[in-house]
């Protein structure tokens, strides 16, 4: 198989990959929205409630995923 | 899935990465080794050449003229045959430009002459009415920089194994030799041998008497380049 | 600190903003100097023929695009992130003497490295390759600035106390990570005077690619420096302050975030519509125009995000100013990542390569969005660093007027010029020759220039009533509360 062919075939899979990585990233995002299990407008408020003495929309102490 | 992701910044970076580097891959490096194989004619520079190709640079000369004529017949008709890419295997960095405030520079040596060029540097409206090109007076005055364009053909010989002192076949047929000197004097000699004849066709007594006395301005290094875009 | 409470710390984010205004005003002075030496060439030796050399046009055009670029630019998006980054992640950076430190130490190599790009392009040291045309010792430099910066990123994200990322994190993270890659590989070079033996000029280096692949590597570089330098870190700002300055959170959260992978998937593949007919391969050539045109679902994305956050809020457009820059700057986005794609279509891009018309879209770009939402920033954040009112809200209007103005003569003239000199260049007569010569197409262009070059001086005008206005807010605005920093900007009369 010669680099074109190879570079053809690598172009053509991966982006059949990513394109249906981005369309399941819009249902998950639509999806967990209506079932309710992540609400995801919430976090616009970030740029709105920035006083370093407001509370955090989601506190990063609460949860025990670590950050990494 | 995604959402595990949003929380961590450093696999989120590396999600980022990958999909703006594919790409890159995918377009630029395949086609390398291809790309870069002279056509048949195609010389590397010789180093009073290679000197004034600095002039050029130093200059943005490319900010201004194009080294690329588009497969269009206007543009054949205009500069001459359109350009190949083995055309330009020995050319580090390319010199294509963005913008032709003036015109296509790829063939000039075509249909340019060394006094064209002297008189056109000097003072391009009374050669052009018209021009809106700047005068480049210190080309006269400034000294041709040698050394460095030695030291750059050193390099490419052994980094790029750009052919110097080795055969080179023409279009017709017949073999030519681009000498590369094995010292900086031997260098400094052979620019000197060429830039002579290029200044034999000048007019300015300043320039043909700096060439007479060991000097090589600025203005002979860069007509030697323009010369040789062909 | 136990007895003063836990502030904001925007040491570092001044320094930029200087530099963001200083920067600025000097790269547009060379612009506009440039304009009027293309209209009228006797400016080329306006300061005397003993230093023609140095005022020339082709000497200072990479002056021009260098310091737009990497000064006022770059300047505006570190300005920023040292705002907007403590303030989204909610931790100051008080809190680490660490990153305060290098924070300084940003700056100052930063400075250097201005000082060294601008004494290096007056005396022709150049490598020629466009937004690249650094030696090597000062793209060293320039690497070691960006990893700085890539720690401040990291180092404030490892110490936040949001644990989410807000979107304009996303899009300064992509900034840092797509400029690293394309300015690394874009610039591999080999010092001539060691590969030689010490022969020649110190600073002389020569690149790793030649013809061909030099000019796919360098559009590859050159149009991403402009998705990640000019959009990504420009929508980073608007994702913030527009939501901040109206009160209305961003209309749909969701919309930004697919419209952030959506960029980055695409604007990669564009970098070949530079290229079309030129000697790359066709595959590539045509993957560039297609991508180019599938960029604008992405962009638009995000522009109308913005703009329906202003939706029932459309009273506030009009009675600040601060918001009308925001606003304008979103329809230029729209309206240039609409025309860049028409551009990069195969037969209008015969037509316009190398032609005046995509000058016009680099500076209705960069001009109506860039530069209009970097000054917003600055504008915004200035009540909220210096804790005093801006000083003249009138001042902002007529800048804004003023710019506006000067905008629109630019690019009109710059779309005439690019398609007039187009088609003449083209023309046959009936016998089939060439219809014009190439001097035929220059002279016409003539009245274009000048108004291009008035258009340009227009929009310097204005970047002066921007400086001066910052300064006066600086030194002499009313003090405020901070509790009249809650969202609209405070302004004097």
């Amino acid at each position: 198989m010669d680099i074109a062919t190879f570079q053809a075939y690598g172009y053509f899979f991966f982006t059949a990959f990513l394109v249906v990585v981005l369309y399941s990233y819009v249902y998950h995002l639509y999806s967990a929205q209506k079932k309710g299990t992540r609400d995801y407008e919430k976090y616009g408020n970030i740029a709105l409630h920035d006083e370093i003495t407001d509370q955090p929309i989601e506190e990063i102490s609460k949860n025990d995923e670590i950050k990494k | 899935m995604f959402h595990w992701l949003e929380k961590r910044p450093f696999f989120f970076a590396v999600a980022v990465f990958v999909v703006i580097a594919f790409a890159g891959l995918i377009e630029i490096l395949p086609n390398f080794a291809q790309a870069s194989q002279p056509v048949v004619g195609t010389k590397p520079y010789s180093t009073l050449e290679l000197a004034g190709r600095h002039v050029y640079i130093k200059n943005s000369c490319n900010a201004c003229h194009s080294q690329l004529i588009r497969p269009f017949k206007s543009e054949t008709d205009r500069y001459g045959h359109y350009s190949l890419s083995g055309e330009y295997a020995y050319d580090r960095p390319f010199l294509w430009g963005s913008k032709r405030t003036g015109p296509d520079l790829m063939r000039v040596g075509n249909y340019r002459t060394t006094d064209w060029h002297e008189n056109h540097m000097k003072d391009p409206a009374a050669v052009v009415p018209g021009s809106i090109m700047p005068a480049y007076g210190w080309m006269f005055k400034n000294t041709a920089d040698i050394d460095t364009a030695y030291a750059e053909q050193l390099t490419v010989q052994k980094v790029f194994a750009v052919p110097y002192n080795k055969e080179i076949p023409l279009a017709d047929g017949s073999k030519a030799t681009v000498a590369l000197a094995d010292s900086l004097e031997g260098a400094h000699a052979s620019a000197l041998e060429e830039a002579k004849v290029i200044a034999a066709d000048m007019k300015d007594q300043d320039v043909k008497d700096a060439v007479a006395a060991g000097t090589i301005p600025e203005i002979v290094a860069l007509i030697a380049y323009l010369n040789s875009l062909k | 600190m136990e007895n003063r409470p836990l502030e904001y710390d925007y040491t570092v984010a001044k320094m930029f903003m200087l530099t963001t205004v200083l920067l600025g005003i000097v790269g547009m002075l060379v612009g506009v100097i440039l304009a009027w030496e293309l209209a009228f060439p006797a400016v080329n030796t306006i300061a005397g023929q003993g230093v023609a050399e140095y005022t020339n046009f082709s000497r200072l055009r990479p002056l021009h695009t260098d310091a737009v670029i990497f000064g006022f630019t770059v300047s505006g998006v570190f300005a920023t992130w040292y705002y907007v980054g403590q303030r989204v992640l909610k931790v100051s950076m008080a809190e680490s003497k660490f990153l305060m430190a290098l924070g300084k130490l940003h700056f100052a190599l930063y400075l250097l490295v201005v000082v060294a790009v601008v004494g290096s392009l007056l005396l022709g040291i150049t490598t020629s390759k466009e937004y690249a045309e650094f030696e090597w010792p000062i793209d060293i430099a320039i690497v070691v600035v960006w990893v700085i910066w890539g720690l401040q990123i990291f180092g404030l994200i490892g110490i936040r106390r949001e644990k989410s990322l807000y979107i304009s994190v996303w899009y300064y993270i992509a900034t840092f990570l797509g400029i690293a890659m394309l300015y690394l590989f874009n610039n591999m070079e080999i010092p001539t005077y060691f590969a030689s033996g010490g022969i020649g000029a110190w600073y002389h280096s020569v690149s790793m690619y030649s013809g061909t692949n030099d000019a796919l590597v360098q559009w590859w570089y050159g149009h991403n420096a402009v998705a990640f330098g000019f959009t990504v870190p420009i929508v980073a700002m608007i994702y913030y302050f527009l939501p901040k300055e109206s009160g209305q959170a961003v209309y749909s959260y969701k919309l930004s975030l697919l419209a952030f992978w959506g960029l980055m998937f695409v604007y990669l593949w564009a970098g070949g519509h530079h290229l079309l007919f030129s000697t790359v391969p066709d595959w590539m050539q045509t993957m560039g125009s297609v991508f180019s045109v599938v960029l604008i679902l992405p962009s638009w994305g995000s522009a109308i995000n913005m703009l329906l956050t202003m939706k029932g809020e459309w009273q506030q457009v009009a009675a600040s100013p601060l918001i009308k820059f925001m606003i304008l700057a979103s329809t230029f986005y729209m309206f240039s990542t609409l025309e860049g794609p028409i551009q990069a279509i195969k037969s209008v891009n015969a037509l316009a390569h190398f032609t005046d018309w995509i000058v016009g879209h680099v500076h209705d770009g960069v001009l109506g969005w860039v530069a209009f939402m970097i000054m917003a920033s600055l504008f915004h954040m200035a009540p909220r660093v210096f804790k005093r009112e801006i000083y003249s809200k009138s001042l902002m209007n007529t800048q804004f007027w003023i710019q506006t103005l000067g905008v629109v003569l630019y690019f009109t003239s710059m779309w005439i010029a690019g398609i007039t000199q187009g088609m003449m260049w083209r023309a046959h007569d009936e016998f089939g020759n060439l219809a014009y010569s190439f001097i035929d197409t220059v002279t016409v262009l003539h009245p274009y220039y000048t108004i291009r070059a008035v258009g340009g001086t227009l929009y310097l005008v204005g970047m002066f009533l921007f400086a001066y206005n910052m300064y006066k807010t600086m030194t002499s605005g009313r003090r405020v509360e901070e509790s009249e920093l809650q969202n609209a900007s405070p302004m004097g009369a």
